[in-house]
């Protein structure tokens, strides 16, 4: 089922959608005929239908690509290497959204084996699947290298076990897997995600409290029971942590069905090391259980807040994200308590509840938004051959098909991820009024920028937003509408206005209305606050540059090069390769990064792991950054043709690091690099994962990394 | 909020919903990437076989694909060579169990013999095909495989250097690069794709496995590595190109600076040494890597370190001819 497949717009013409199913059939029989020797291509080329070059002509009635004499709104056609999904028309907005699953918190001594400095090699049977044998109970890299970092000074508090596993129904809730009540339950090969189940996880954490996350990968031994798509061998990112790189989920340390890992998530404020480190500053602080505060060392203003974490598995990070391997992580501090009352001079009280005294989640809400396709079976759909990047035609938020959530007349926190595998997202409101943006890659800004448009929202970029709906009136409602359009999934084609993409003038089925607001009145008062001033950035300006490199993402020109490269400071053009050592910045430094992109036909959102970094220039000047990126950021859009100059600091902890396109699919065995923060000056021998145990290979390093 | 009319949006649904009836299958990766997806066209081998793109070269097999032409004067050579790196460290899983096609994107000027007389040329054993057809059977293959270039791109000059490297049995498939590192291409056809039921060796332990020094960084002998090992050793004997040791000794340095940098021309101009290397290397041409000044300096350095340390073992005869 993949031949020759489109979107149409929802309000296709009854004409139109015959005409394109026809188009499908006919060029489905043409591609089977000519490969089964039905007829001659010298036949087809008689009759007009294929051209000279030997494609299929794009003529009208033989490809559902082309554009249509029927067509409305301009009546492009975007390929998503999948049919129509069906089953959802005339359902928009008919199902309450669900709030994310709060991961539960354990105490330490629950988990069993307890967790262990460096990777417990215990062994046990492993699965004839995967070879047999023995293997360790759990799949972190052996050896000194990848032990916790810190584990003596920063013991874990808290433990939280996932498992990752297929579709199955929530027994907390009884919550079928499904996008939509009109749509059939997912089968266990379709989805895979956190647990099994629907919603999507939320992580809780705070500063000064270490998590030790044990991850079961409970996934088929069997990699065939994948629907088509996916691979049973993952590898975790907490995105952005400031954590060890044994726990940034490395792309080749990857684990297996079976095994667990133990990511240890100290949750320490960057520049422990360097400032406050005795813990004097009470800005530099973390909520405790009675409303009061308990001091941290580091710098306050490397605060963070919305994180998300999700697959890194080298070469499939875009096919297990797609199937459900993702989840949100909210970090609290003493200026980002969720709590929006205490008023003790630190908290910023930014819209979250009362209740507790810290962690509201009332009126602070995560929205993962992420477009998918499924099949005619009503089964998730990916295409693995779509290497442009892969679109869906079904937007959905939380895991369901444009829900309704009920708001009461306030303030509201949205905590927004784009967690698609190419698709960029571009929010309003359906009434043009204004949001307010509070925070950009989980990064409080130092002032709120008040939009009645974000920004182009980048895969894996975070907006945090304040929406307050006590201008409406209960009863009213209100919708979030996307206004970027893709064609296909190298960059977004256009973005529309605000009343276009209402009027539907898109045939791209994820451009307009995804999520509508249905306002209730307002139980209690609206204490929160949005601070014109919240989080100043940190100040860089007495730490000197060390040293500058170029980061270039493209397609060269040429033959002598690969689709997805990187080059390294003028170097060639490489694809990925994980064993290849780029950069190997020193402990305790600060460079600046260009990241240039070197085409105008593409658009990557490039993240760079572990530490935060500030944009200094767009296209070579600081006057092309708008306030939005002005804060702190770990995504960085390069948008066609452009570059972005960023600074970045490194601190703490060592090991080592990536730094990719968040397109998950030019990231997947192109577009990615491995960096490391050196243990002196060598390179660490780079992880070689089997289910019978991890042993090493030899690291390749480029002649600029040290 | 309604942005269509009720009457369109209710003749869509109605539409839609005629066809939405769900048949609830579970189909296994390889069903979804197998006979019904890929063409079954009719290619040729260089040994003028006929061949069944699905049924007889993918079907149940672990297969790395390439696309090239043996006219190409830059990336083919070196992805080709590459592989054959590749083919070596797989010894005799190739044409057993691990399958290579390096199918032409220049199929009318690549006939069977000109594919045979190239894949000779890089030393291409049991298992490795090169393949010709239809132009047209091949875009279909070359699109399917999602390696198709792009409209606005030359279909020749343009064309993607990955490799996709699948278990088709299981339905998984990674793209590679054909100019990576070739023990690392091994280890994911071999290992990964065989969900590690082949029992390949396995790299070493942690307490084996010492870190890379800094030093071993030098620019020279990462370019002799990444660029030139695939068809050159140092000291190792003749493979696809002539041994370099001695080689900074036999030659004067401005002559081996002009061809590293740009050995196409050298021969376009009839420069008798780089005719006589064409004729004795089989008549491949070396291609030309668009090594820049600094890159053929750091490359001569390090190969005359090399040479400085063999202390003039190099082969009595033989270099001068090189």
């Amino acid at each position: 089922m993949s031949n020759g497949h489109f979107f149409l717009p929802w309000n296709a013409s009854k004409a139109r959608l015959r005409e394109a199913e026809n188009a499908r059939k006919n060029r489905l029989e043409i591609v089977k005929g000519l490969s089964q020797g039905g007829f001659s291509r010298r036949e087809l080329f008689k009759w007009g239908l294929i051209t000279g070059a030997g494609a299929l002509a794009p003529i009208h009635g033989l490809s559902p690509f082309v554009k249509s004499a029927y067509a409305s709104g301009g009546g492009l056609s975007i390929p998503t290497g999948a049919p129509p999904s069906p089953g959802t028309v005339g359902t928009d907005f008919s199902q309450p959204m669900l709030r994310m699953e709060v991961l539960q918190r354990n105490p330490v001594s629950s988990l069993n084996p307890a967790p262990t400095w460096m990777a417990n090699q215990t062994l046990k049977p492993v699965d004839p699947m995967l070879g047999g044998g023995y293997g360790p109970i759990e799949g972190r890299p052996p050896g000194p290298d990848w032990a916790h970092q810190r584990w003596d000074v920063l013991p874990p508090k808290v433990a939280v076990e996932v498992s990752q596993e297929g579709a199955k129904t929530n027994p907390n809730g009884n919550i079928p897997f499904r996008f939509h009540p009109s749509l059939p339950q997912q089968n266990p090969t379709s989805m895979w995600t956190f647990n099994g189940t629907a919603p999507p996880k939320l992580l809780m954490g705070r500063y000064g409290e270490p998590i030790l996350f044990r991850h079961h990968n409970n996934l088929p031994a069997d990699i065939t029971q994948n629907a088509g798509f996916g691979r049973h061998t993952i590898s975790t990112h907490e995105h952005n942590g400031h954590h060890g790189a044994e726990n940034d989920g490395f792309t080749g340390a990857f684990f297996f069905p079976g095994q667990f890992y133990d990511y240890h998530y100290p949750i320490v404020l960057a520049g422990m090391d360097s400032i406050n480190t005795n813990a004097t500053d009470i800005m530099a602080s973390s909520p405790d259980d009675n409303g009061g505060l308990v001091k941290v060392p580091g710098d306050w203003h490397e605060t963070m807040s919305t994180h998300w974490f999700h697959d890194h598995m080298f070469s499939f990070t875009s096919h297990n994200v797609y199937k459900g391997n993702a989840g949100m992580f909210n970090l609290y501090s003493g200026l980002d308590r969720g709590n929006e009352e205490i008023n003790d001079g630190v908290n910023l009280r930014l819209p979250s509840g009362t209740a507790k005294s810290w962690g509201n989640l009332d009126f602070d809400v995560n929205l993962m938004l992420a477009d998918k396709a499924w099949d005619q079976s009503g089964q998730l759909y990916f295409d693995i051959f779509n290497l442009d990047g892969f679109l869906g035609d079904s937007m959905t938020v939380n895991f369901l098909y444009k829900p309704y959530f009920e708001v009461q007349a306030r303030k509201y926190r949205f905590r927004i991820l784009n967690a698609s595998v190419s698709r960029f997202f571009k929010i309003a409101l359906s009434d043009g009024s204004p949001m307010i943006q509070i925070a950009n890659d989980g990064n409080l800004f130092p002032h709120p920028v008040v939009l009645t448009q974000l920004d182009e929202q980048g895969i894996a970029e975070r907006y945090d937003i304040v929406v307050d709906f006590s201008r409406y009136k209960p009863g009213q409602r209100v919708s979030m509408v996307n206004l970027c359009e893709h064609r296909d999934g190298t960059k977004p084609s256009k973005d529309l206005s605000l009343a276009d993409a209402l009027a539907g003038k898109s045939s791209d089925p994820c451009v307009g209305p995804f999520l509508e607001f249905r306002v209730i009145p307002c139980s209690k008062p609206d204490l929160s606050q949005v601070p014109a001033t919240m989080i100043p950035n940190p100040d860089l300006s007495k730490i000197p540059v060390v040293r500058e490199r170029t980061f270039e993402f493209g397609r060269a020109g040429g033959s002598d090069s690969a689709p997805w490269t990187v080059k390294t400071d003028g170097g060639q053009g490489l694809a990925a390769d994980f064993s290849r050592l780029a950069a190997a910045p020193k402990m305790g430094t600060r460079e600046v990064w260009h990241l240039v992109n070197g085409g105008g036909g593409w658009d990557h959102p490039i993240h760079i792991h572990f530490e935060e970094g500030q944009i200094l220039a767009r296209n070579g000047s600081l006057s092309n950054v708008p306030a939005w990126e002005r804060g702190r950021k770990d995504v960085y859009r390069l948008h066609p043709a452009g570059s972005v100059t960023l600074t970045m600091q490194f601190r703490e902890f060592a090991g080592m690091f990536m730094e990719h396109c968040h397109n998950t699919v030019h990231e997947d065995n192109a577009m990615l690099i491995r960096w490391e923060l050196d243990r002196g000056m060598v390179a660490m021998p780079t992880p070689n994962p089997t289910p019978q145990g991890v042993t090493y290979i030899n690291t390749s390093v480029m002649p600029t990394a040290f | 909020m309604l942005r269509e009319s009720l009457a369109a949006r209710a003749a869509a649904a109605a539409m839609i919903l005629s066809a939405a009836i769900f048949i609830p299958v579970t189909p296994a990766s390889a069903a979804t990437w197998g006979a019904d997806y890929f063409p079954n066209s009719t290619l040729t081998t260089q040994d003028g076989k006929t061949v069944r793109f699905y049924d007889d070269l993918l079907k149940d097999k672990r297969v790395v694909i390439n696309f090239i032409y043996t006219k190409c004067g830059d990336s083919c050579p070196l992805e080709t060579a590459r592989l054959a790196q590749v083919q070596r460290i797989l010894g005799d899983r190739m044409g057993r169990e691990i399958f290579f096609y390096s199918i032409s994107i220049d199929p009318v000027k690549d006939s069977p013999a000109e594919l045979k007389s190239y894949s000779q040329k890089f030393h291409a054993g049991p298992g490795w095909l090169f393949l010709t057809g239809k132009k047209a059977d091949i875009e279909v293959i070359r699109k399917k495989l999602g390696q198709a270039a792009r409209a606005d791109e030359n279909q020749l000059t343009d064309h993607s250097t990955s490799l996709m490297i699948g278990n088709v049995a299981t339905g998984q498939w990674v793209r590679d690069s054909s100019l990576d590192n070739p023990q690392y291409i091994a280890v994911i056809i071999r290992d990964w794709l065989s969900d590690w039921k082949d029992g390949g060796p396995r790299g070493k332990s942690f307490a084996e496995a010492p870190p890379t020094p800094a030093y071993l960084s030098d620019k020279g002998a990462y370019l002799f590595q990444t660029r030139c090992a695939a068809c050159h050793t140092i000291g190792q004997g003749d493979s696809v190109g002539p041994d370099l040791l001695g080689v900074t000794k036999n030659r004067k340095r401005d002559w081996l600076a002009s061809f590293i940098a740009l050995p196409n021309m050298m021969l376009a101009k009839k420069d008798p040494i780089a005719t006589a290397l064409f004729a004795r290397y089989n008549q491949l041409p070396m291609p030309n890597l668009r090594l820049n000044d600094v890159d053929v300096n750091a490359l001569l350095g390090y190969l005359e370190a090399h040479d400085a340390a063999s202390h003039g073992q190099a082969k009595a005869e033989g270099p001068a001819e090189r």
